[in-house]
């Protein structure tokens, strides 16, 4: 046989050769076309078509390919193809719909649009990729960012929102604020904290407060005797303690205590003292009380009565930068209060019954070498040491670190990052049994907070117009005689004035008032009375203002500054006080249940404040206002939004305003 | 008038004739490089393997997907490993294109490597083959040089450090060294210069080079007297249509057949974006320069210069020096049995310690069972 035009000599052995090697040519070349058009990306668009068809009903075979879809976000260095199968991910009527079709969830795109954000700047993830494994839906080799998981999504907003607390974030804002108050940035270098947060007790005046079974009872373990101790454990061997204490206990001779005659106190008037003052506001008393200052359950076996007395006197020549203001006593108040103290919180806690011999001298400069490497200067300051010691790696770019080889994790647990972070937060000697971090003993929710807020720090630059701070402020340092008051009866300690004021651990102040336009809010007589005398306008309350006995020469002072300067222009108004507008008030009162939740008359709920004698606190524009826009006002208040309108607003103003004082008794003072 | 012009273009119609087929290797451009008769002994598959001949289709297949590839491909650092990730997720048989081109360049690697025996075992570099050998060794040159400069465009981890390897490996040959790397890289270390020089490399003056240099091989081995034979096979003869042309097809055939099975098969790597301050470890060369990064472990300048440098030399040298015509045509003449024997060490020599540094060597360099 010979094959056309060939002519004779291709052997019959090479003929079947080239017949079969023409098919398999064939046979690859379909098998490129076919798996091209059966890539992923298209099959999920098929199967989309297939289901709005079926919704159509028209049984329309439609090819039903989109093509390819993507976001291209040339400022944020991204491309993201996820819409290719990701088709109903912005459609409201597609909440039912079988993922990968399923709208988002929440109201997150419209206020992260897609077309402007992309999707793998919050989820993490390949975007460049139109198959489910490319895209990193789940930890693939050679793609750093996998899709960050529904408990890690926080971190991921914490990328862009660099605000210590952003909405929406709870672990975020909770961790970030945790890290503020163990004085994180002490140590290491974290990106957005400022070494001026660190805050911790000068050690200069310690000689004169502790003595040696105390020093080596706290350095052992800090949390024996302060269950909320904000400084870790250090996990000192006993040898590193008696150093320490042996270099920290000499005198250094600088401040000295008052002399008082202790034999003529009365503790039964030292403890009236006490409640009057309301202590328990800042300090707990056997785990009831404030956080806002250390526990006081055991003070007596820690500091002598003359400390007691010289402290509460005056408080600030010790700690300059103490929260504690310098309440108005008398000598003998203060002197009955220190004896109070001593003989009803003077328990001994476990693990400080030790001996109280003073340590060896001779162990003194080993005790500076320590107190040098284990960086303890950073929080504490002493004079002759510098105030920061970044011993510590810095945390920039921390949720970007990559563990080679595998990092060391909790037992049983994957070795991922975020689990690294919190095997270390939890116990640093998990991980290096020679750590120098101290364990600070966070509860598993807290070490997750902290965790999240780690992994926010991150290596890309968001670029500015995207990101979101904490608006930059000059600390608020008032001056003259208002300042100097201020600076004694330390309101910022509590309240906050233009976003200065401290923030407890929670990320928030321990009041909520903040008093940037209190002159708007609250009448100046009220404003005098209430500094003179805070009774509890919310009874319910369990953190209510100290008595710090201001003067009434002082209350008017400070009344005067708030009402004059702490205004707010747009809050000035009236409200129509007729009968027809109060009437109506009232209505309105009623029918949005107010009561629930104050006390009119003589009932009601305590949830919020007593209403009554309203019209002498409240101010008209302000109690407008605050109706209006709860929310805005204080975030996260429990005050209802009802959507009034103006005129409902100011009928239930007018309402409030008119309420009679209570005639009985006063409640809560 | 159809057939005016298909005349026009094909002036030899489809061969019938004896004269015909004779002609028709004339008259066209690209069937000109054959002789009108080849040699029956040539054609046996057992003779050359067809192992210059798949070398050839696998530049041809290379180009053909390096230029669709050019299309999308963008040589900057800042845009490269985007651009490859659209290629292999966006580009409609981007993947395959990628896949096809990868595979064929080592293939082309290997099958040069498997040709330069095959023309040495046959004996066929003697007199008066000597220029053509040397031809070939350069285009062996060219085409390691091609795969090397290929290697860093996708601009990953494993392109970044295995060109780190290989260009210090560069630097260490004496005085010239460093200049040379400096040329390649425009500057002291791998950056934009750096991709780009490879890129242009890569793309144009090493292509260019080796089309002229393929043509000249060619062009040799017609003017050499046609493939090599033994004495007395040198005269049977055929005619190169249909025998030869249609051997040629079936290998081209053969040749698709297996690029595309490994395209679709396998998946070309490509790990996460070159990261200058991150060293894996070990970082490796190529696989066809792990060889030489093994000797270099030995001794770097007597690995990384002095063995490589004296291959190189004597492969050019060698068919000036051994013009003995005994030998020539036949695989493994026992006339030649010392020089094979030679040729065959070193040769197994090169693939075992390429075979070492590839699956023996982890961390640090360290010894270690692959499996």
């Amino acid at each position: 046989m010979t094959p056309g035009g060939l002519g004779h000599g291709v052997s019959r052995r090479l003929l079947l050769a080239s017949a079969g090697l023409s098919l398999a040519l064939l046979a690859t070349v379909v098998w490129a076309v076919v798996k091209e058009a059966r890539v992923e990306w298209r099959v999920w668009q098929g199967r989309y078509a297939a289901l709005e068809s079926a919704e159509l009903a028209t049984g329309s075979a439609e090819d039903g390919s989109r093509g390819l879809q993507q976001f291209w976000l040339p400022d944020l260095d991204r491309v993201d193809r996820c819409t290719s199968c990701h088709l109903g991910i912005a459609d409201p009527g597609r909440m039912d719909a079988p993922q990968p079709f399923r709208t988002h969830p929440g109201r997150w795109l419209e206020t992260h649009r897609p077309d402007r954000y992309g999707c793998t700047s919050c989820h993490g993830g390949q975007g460049e990729a139109t198959s489910y494994r490319g895209a990193a839906h789940r930890p693939v080799p050679y793609w750093p960012e996998p899709m960050a998981s529904r408990e890690l999504m926080e971190a991921r907003c914490g990328t862009c929102h660099k605000e210590r607390r952003p909405r929406g974030t709870d672990w975020l804002a909770r961790g970030r604020a945790l890290m503020v108050d163990r004085n994180c940035t002490a140590c290491h270098e974290v990106p957005g904290h400022d070494a001026a947060e660190v805050r911790s007790p000068r050690l200069d005046g310690l000689p004169i407060k502790v003595g040696p079974a105390w020093v080596r009872g706290w350095l052992k373990k800090p949390k024996g005797y302060l269950p909320k101790s904000r400084m870790g454990d250090f996990r000192l061997a006993e040898r590193d303690v008696e150093a320490l204490a042996a270099f920290v206990l000499p005198p250094r001779g600088k401040l000295a205590l008052d002399a008082v005659e202790l034999s003529k106190a009365d503790t039964e008037k030292g403890g009236e003292v006490f409640r009057r003052s309301r202590c328990v506001t800042c300090h707990e008393i056997n785990g009831r009380g404030g956080t806002l200052a250390p526990a006081l359950t055991h003070v007596g076996a820690k500091a002598s009565r003359e400390w007691l007395y010289s402290w509460i006197r005056g408080p600030h020549r010790f700690q300059p930068k103490t929260l504690m203001p310098r309440f108005r006593l008398t000598d003998e108040e203060a002197r009955d209060l220190a004896a109070y103290l001593s003989y009803e919180f003077g328990d001994t806690p476990e693990g400080f019954e030790g001996s109280d011999a003073p340590p060896s001298p001779a162990l003194a400069g080993e005790g500076r070498s320590i107190f040098e490497k284990r960086g303890c200067y950073s929080c504490h300051e002493l004079e002759g040491f510098p105030t920061l010691a970044r011993i510590a790696p810095k945390l920039l770019a921390i949720g970007d670190r990559v563990l080679e080889p595998a990092p060391l994790v909790a037992r049983g647990t994957l070795p991922t990052l975020p689990n690294w972070l919190f095997t270390k937060v939890s116990g640093p000697e998990q991980v290096l049994e020679s750590a120098r971090m101290p364990t600070f003993g966070f509860a598993e929710d807290e070490a997750a907070a902290v965790t999240v807020a780690l992994l926010s720090l991150r290596a890309r630059e968001t670029p500015p117009a995207r990101t979101t701070r904490d608006p930059v402020r000059p600390p608020y340092e008032p001056q003259g005689e208002f300042g100097a008051l201020v600076r004694r009866y330390r309101c910022l300690s509590c309240h906050t004035i233009g976003g200065s004021g401290h923030v407890t651990s929670t990320g928030l102040p321990l009041s909520t008032v903040a008093l940037d336009r209190i002159g708007s809010q609250l009448t100046r007589d009220h404003l005098e009375r209430f500094i003179g005398q805070p009774y509890g306008v919310r009874v319910a309350l369990p953190e209510r203002m100290p008595h710090l006995n201001i003067a009434p020469e002082e209350a008017r002072v400070l009344a005067g500054y708030l009402s004059t300067v702490m205004v707010d222009d747009a809050l000035e108004g009236a409200v129509p006080s007729d009968a027809a507008t109060v009437a109506r008030g009232k209505e309105l009162f009623d029918r949005h249940g107010c009561a629930g939740c104050h006390i009119v008359g003589n009932s009601g709920g305590y949830v919020g404040p007593d209403l009554n004698g309203g019209g002498a606190r409240l101010k008209p524009g302000w109690t407008v206002a605050w109706l209006l826009e709860p929310e805005r006002w204080k975030r996260g208040t429990l005050e209802p939004d009802r959507g009034l309108t103006k005129p409902e607003a100011e009928a239930l103003a007018a309402y409030a305003l008119s309420l009679p004082a209570r005639k009985a008794k006063a409640v809560g003072r | 008038m159809s057939n005016r012009v298909v005349r026009s273009i094909f002036r030899v119609g489809w061969p019938r004739t004896r004269q015909q087929r004779l002609r028709a290797m004339l008259s066209s451009l690209v069937l000109h490089v054959h002789p009108t008769r080849v040699r029956v002994h040539v054609l046996r598959p057992s003779y050359t393997l067809g192992l210059g001949l798949v070398s050839f289709y696998l530049f041809l297949i290379l180009t053909v997907t390096g230029l669709a590839l050019m299309l999308y491909y963008v040589p900057h650092p800042a845009a490269a490993y985007r651009s490859m990730k659209d290629i292999e997720y966006a580009v409609t048989f981007g993947m395959f294109l990628r896949n096809a081109h990868r595979w064929a360049a080592h293939g082309m690697v290997a099958v040069v490597f498997l040709h330069m025996c095959r023309v040495f075992f046959t004996g066929s570099y003697k007199p008066p083959r000597e220029l053509n050998w040397v031809v070939g060794v350069v285009l062996l040159l060219l085409t390691l040089a091609l795969s090397f400069t290929g290697y860093l465009l996708p601009w990953d981890q494993l392109a970044f450090w295995a060109i780190t390897v290989g260009t210090a490996i560069v630097a260490y040959f004496p005085v010239l060294g460093p200049q040379v790397r400096y040329l390649l890289l425009g500057g002291h270390e791998i950056g934009q210069a750096a991709l780009l020089r490879f890129y242009v490399l890569h793309c144009l003056i090493l292509p260019l080079a080796m089309a002229f240099l393929v043509a000249l091989h060619f062009w040799r081995v017609r003017k050499d007297g046609g493939l090599s034979a033994p004495p007395d096979r040198l005269h049977r003869r055929v005619p190169a249509w249909p025998h030869l042309v249609f051997r040629e097809v079936l290998v081209l055939i053969a040749v698709l057949v297996l690029v595309h099975a490994a395209a679709l098969l396998f998946d070309a790597p490509l790990e996460e974006i070159a990261d200058a301050t991150r060293t894996p470890n070990p970082a490796k060369a190529p696989w066809y320069f792990l060889g030489l990064q093994e000797l270099v472990g030995y001794g770097a300048i007597f690995g990384g210069v002095v063995v490589p440098t004296a291959l190189v030399l004597a492969l050019l040298v060698l068919p000036y020096l051994d013009t003995h015509p005994r030998g020539v045509g036949v695989w493994f003449a026992p006339e030649r049995r010392v020089a094979n024997a030679v040729f065959a060490v070193v040769a197994v020599a090169v693939v075992a310690v390429t075979i070492v540094g590839t699956f023996f060597r982890g961390p640090n360099w360290a010894w270690v069972w692959p499996w």
